[in-house]
């Protein structure tokens, strides 16, 4: 069904230097627990034959999908496909925080805020997009590879990025028939040595999303070290989900056509 | 998944921590509690509501770069910053630091009043104490030090920073010469470089026609300054060419158009080598040559043995490369760039290297085009208060400026210098030590030996917004406010004048720096070198010549003043005013006026070179108690190369001892590919030994700890990488 706007990110792997500003501020501007994270900058880690080495970031967080399998399974009607915005949201006062959602999501970027019982994830700082500011980890990309913006208007800096661009890449997912249709439009993603070759590919089912947990996190003040960031929302279906989102990675590179 | 067990320390418990001392542990702890009342100062200027919310212009302090800031506040509480898109050193944009920057202020570990020490150094004992009594304290120790054994047994140390000019009052008032910064420790190769032949710290580089770029060690996307590191990234998507020559294969390598992996204290032989390509095959500007620069005919004959062949033997780099390399260059013209660095490999000739880089700047006469004159700060048409003349000071500066360091511009120094120097002794006894913001036990190479300093103290004092690991080992800690609580004294960029003002009022008994400095000197009798009222008259006084009230500043955040006039930028600050290929002082001081090869030191079989570096989220040593930093920084792991650690039988997440001559950690282990097998690699900043710091305490290890002093004898720069270590499994 056709929205009002149609807000979509586009991230420029090339342009991605993984600073990690976005993830502060994205942590900064919605109150992310210290054990969470809304979204991500997927280390490709280093791939190739010494001295040919590529390392590849890849930022990406909710992709807003056209056809979000998250809003089918959600029993409360908490999650929602917005009409205007076309932006994929979580109504917080209606989630019952059963977690439905973040099994049926393909791209595993949904948690469960424990303290407040309900389903977080990115919902595009709409709070944000209210007053006319960019989403928090897009209006400080050091890089500028992160771009959003509305694609019913043709001179938005994501239409134009779009229109420009040689290739598109997106991460589609399908299921039953249905195409997720995601948001997020990848410029530059690097066609060897990354996750689309599929010589990688056994590679890729262990490197692929989340995150690979490297990173501490602060735990009341103190610390235990290497604590998976994503293991506590993923849980068994990490793998399996893994394999599957990859897979669609392999198969999902299409040309951008307008 | 794997385990990792970070060192014995990380074993402490919070429980223990808390026993280190109730009254220093309450004093930690209480910042978090008290909601800090809406900014007195932005609510008189308007920017804030009724309701203490708003925007309100300032300017970042989480690295030296001082990017300018929106910070949102609610309510009293800042609660987002986002980047100026009015200043140049921002554009509108922060990175992870400068984002996380609220998380300083608000770290739950803040130290919020005095402490007077009640253990033993080190142990972590203290009692709050009043600012009066804190201060009388310190007061009387200087005094009694001046007193008895001379102001120059007083040290005193402080890094680039606004409230840097009233610092020195204290020093230069209270009448001694030693004075530390930490720039010995980080790029002293590079500026003395640029002043011998441009007469300047540090030019400016310009991206915007930027087609050819080399840099030598300038890890840029992940030792960010801001607006720069912006600027690289377009000017690749613009299609620039980079050039990047590292041992290590950093993301700035993986962003570079080419990746040279080269031997550690190599990088002269390669810049040596496109010298002598480039006049050799003439392929230089010859009228720029002639026109603005002296010494061509001394460089050209000096370089002539360092033919591509050469350089290949020593850098490890493909002869053909090199010589493309200095083909693409000069190619390039005016369009491109060899980027001066911060700091290059390291090594005891970085100097020659840095010297090397910037003649074969001029060589393709980039003046004007890629590279421009530093836009300073200083001037600006800005007052100051009224002050006397510094007293004479008579003895030695103990860090050998300029009696053995005659290159080294005072105010920049030789710290580790310093540091040895009051191990020694010698040429006489240091004393007493005042330390702001700035944190030597984890800076200076050779901990131990820094420690062993402190211990020949009768008196330290540190000024800081946390219990850092110098603070640990003091007598007394004053708390200071945050860069988003305090006002600090106004610096001009270019033609503008922005302002750092207090965003929200200072939490607990946290003051500025303005009003510390004011109240110790006025006990130390230097009353008339401090001469304003509060921080707002003190900006007052500065502003009075042009005009502009500092209600107004405050509004706007910045204001455009006159430009000082366009100077002819083909006109250099040397003795001879032109660009110094060759350096007659240099000569005059019987060192090579000329860059030559110098051979660094070879580690032995079954040592590696130990690597420095930066990474993304940190600022050196003062932010990796920040929460925020935390969450999304790597584990800091020692990086080895899968084939050196095979041959050790090392795994990932291994954990290793590393040791140094001077001393040994334990670390985890990082296998990849992405660093030569000769080299290891382990992220600066961490292994912090003060308690006081929750966040960070136990976290990876301190390179300082492994750290050889090697002091460049013309820079005064320490050669960071040139220690070598052995690695065996813990």
């Amino acid at each position: 069904m056709p929205t009002k706007n149609h807000y979509a990110f586009v991230m420029d792997i090339a342009r991605c230097i993984d600073c990690r500003a976005c993830l502060v501020a994205c942590s900064v501007e919605n109150n992310v627990p210290m054990d969470h994270t809304r979204i991500w900058v997927h280390d490709q880690q280093v791939q190739g034959v010494w001295p040919n080495l590529t390392h590849t970031f890849v930022p990406y967080n909710c992709m807003h999908c056209d056809n979000p399998p998250c809003t089918e399974v959600c029993v409360s009607g908490a999650t929602y496909k917005d009409d205007v915005s076309g932006l994929v949201l979580v109504d917080q006062e209606a989630c019952i925080g059963c977690g439905y959602c973040m099994e049926a999501c393909p791209y595993g970027v949904r948690y469960i805020d424990q303290k407040r019982g309900v389903v977080d994830k990115c919902n595009a700082c709409v709070q944000r997009l209210g007053i006319g500011l960019d989403p928090a980890c897009v209006a400080t990309c050091v890089g500028k590879a992160r771009l959003f913006g509305d694609l019913n208007d043709p001179n938005s800096e994501v239409s134009v990025a779009l229109e420009k661009a040689k290739s598109v890449t997106t991460l589609d997912y399908e299921k039953d028939g249905t195409d997720t249709n995601p948001n997020i439009f990848f410029l530059n993603l690097p066609a060897t040595g990354s996750i689309l070759s599929s010589d990688a590919f056994g590679q890729v089912a262990q490197t692929s999303l989340p995150r690979d947990p490297h990173y501490t996190i602060a735990e009341e003040g103190w610390k235990k070290v290497a604590i998976p960031l994503m293991a506590v929302a993923m849980g068994a279906t990490f793998l399996v989900q893994a394999f599957f989102f990859t897979k669609q990675l392999v198969e999902g590179e299409k040309e951008f056509e307008e | 998944m794997p385990k990792t067990e970070l060192s014995g320390l990380s074993r402490l418990s919070r429980r223990n921590f808390l026993k280190l001392g109730a009254a220093a542990a309450s004093a930690f702890a209480v910042g978090q509690f008290i909601p800090p009342p809406v900014a007195r100062a932005a609510r008189q200027s308007g920017v804030l509501d009724n309701n203490g919310s708003g925007y309100i212009t300032t300017m970042c302090e989480m690295c030296v770069w001082r990017c300018g800031v929106h910070a949102k506040v609610v309510e009293g509480r800042v609660v987002k910053l986002e980047g100026n898109p009015d200043h140049p050193h921002s554009h509108g944009r922060l990175c992870a630091r400068g984002q996380s920057g609220l998380m300083n202020t608000y770290d739950p570990d803040r130290v919020l009043t005095p402490l007077i020490r009640e253990g033993k150094r080190g142990e972590g004992k203290f009692r709050q104490a009043t600012w009066s009594e804190a201060l009388d304290e310190v007061a009387e120790a200087m005094l009694k030090i001046k007193n008895t054994y001379g102001p120059e047994a007083m040290v005193f140390s402080s890094t680039h920073n606004l409230s840097q000019p009233l610092f020195e009052n204290l020093l230069y008032g209270f009448g001694s010469p030693n004075y530390g910064t930490q720039r010995s420790l980080c790029f002293n190769a590079m500026i003395v470089a640029n002043l011998i032949t441009y007469g300047m710290e540090e030019p400016t580089r310009d991206y915007s026609q930027l087609k050819y770029l080399i840099l030598t060690g300038r890890n840029l996307t992940e030792a960010i300054s801001t607006s720069e590191t912006t600027d690289l990234v377009d000017a690749i998507a613009g299609g620039a060419k980079v050039v990047y020559i590292d041992p290590r294969f950093t993301k700035t390598a993986s962003k570079a158009s080419e990746w040279l992996p080269i031997r550690p204290g190599t990088d002269l032989a390669f810049h040596l080598t496109l010298i002598n390509v480039i006049i050799g095959e003439k392929l230089y500007n010859p009228s720029f040559v002639d026109q603005y620069t002296l010494g061509f005919e001394q460089v050209a004959s000096a370089v002539k043995s360092y033919t591509p062949d050469w350089a290949a033997t020593l850098t490890g780099l493909d002869a053909n490369v090199i010589q493309r390399i200095a083909h693409e260059f000069a190619a390039a013209g005016q369009y491109a760039l060899a980027h001066n660095g911060w700091r290059t490999s390291n090594f005891i000739n970085s100097f020659p290297t840095e010297r090397a880089i910037t003649i074969l700047n001029a060589l393709v006469g980039n003046w004007g085009v890629t590279m421009l004159p530093s836009a300073g700060e200083g001037g600006g048409g800005l007052g100051s208060p009224p002050q006397p003349a510094y007293p004479r000071v008579s003895a030695q500066r103990l860090d050998g400026v300029p009696w053995m360091y005659p290159f080294v511009p005072l105010k920049i120094g030789v710290f580790q210098q310093l540091r040895d120097s009051i191990v020694a002794g010698q040429p006489y006894p240091a004393h007493g030590w005042l330390i702001s913001r700035q944190n030597p036990v984890l800076s200076l190479p050779d901990r131990k030996k820094t420690l062993d300093a402190f211990n020949k103290m009768d008196f330290i004092v540190t000024m800081d917004i946390l219990m850092n690991d110098t603070g640990w080992f003091s007598d007394v800690v004053l708390p200071e406010a945050s860069y988003l609580e305090r006002y600090d004294p106004l610096v001009p960029l270019g033609n503008q004048i922005f302002i750092r003002q207090p965003v929200i009022e200072p939490q607990g008994e946290a003051k500025s720096a303005l009003w510390v400095y004011q109240e110790l000197g006025t006990r130390l009798g230097l009353a008339d070198f401090f001469q304003y009222k509060d921080e707002e008259d003190y900006l007052n006084q500065q502003l009075a010549p042009t005009g502009v009230s500092l209600s107004e500043l405050r509004l706007h955040g910045s204001v455009k003043v006159a430009s000082s006039g366009e100077s002819n930028i083909f006109q250099w600050s040397t003795p001879s005013g032109k660009i110094e290929l060759y350096s007659a002082a240099l000569q005059k001081d019987k060192f090579d006026p000329i860059p030559v090869w110098q051979e660094p030191p070879l580690p032995k079989t079954g040592e590696f070179y130990l690597l420095t570096g930066k990474v993304g989220q940190h600022t050196q040593f003062g932010t990796q108690n920040n929460q925020l930093l935390h969450k999304y920084q790597d584990v800091p792991r020692l990086w080895m190369a899968e084939e050196a650690a095979q041959n050790l039988g090392l795994k990932d997440w291994d954990m290793v001892e590393v040791t140094s001559p001077v001393g040994s950690v334990k670390v985890a282990l990082e296998v990849t590919s992405a660093i030569r097998s000769d080299c290891v690699y382990l992220t600066p900043g961490f292994g912090h030994l003060s308690m006081g710091l929750r966040t960070a305490y136990g976290v990876g290890a301190s390179d300082s700890a492994l750290h050889v002093t090697y002091t460049d004898p013309i820079s005064g720069g320490q050669a960071l990488s040139q220690t070598f270590v052995s690695v065996k499994k813990a």
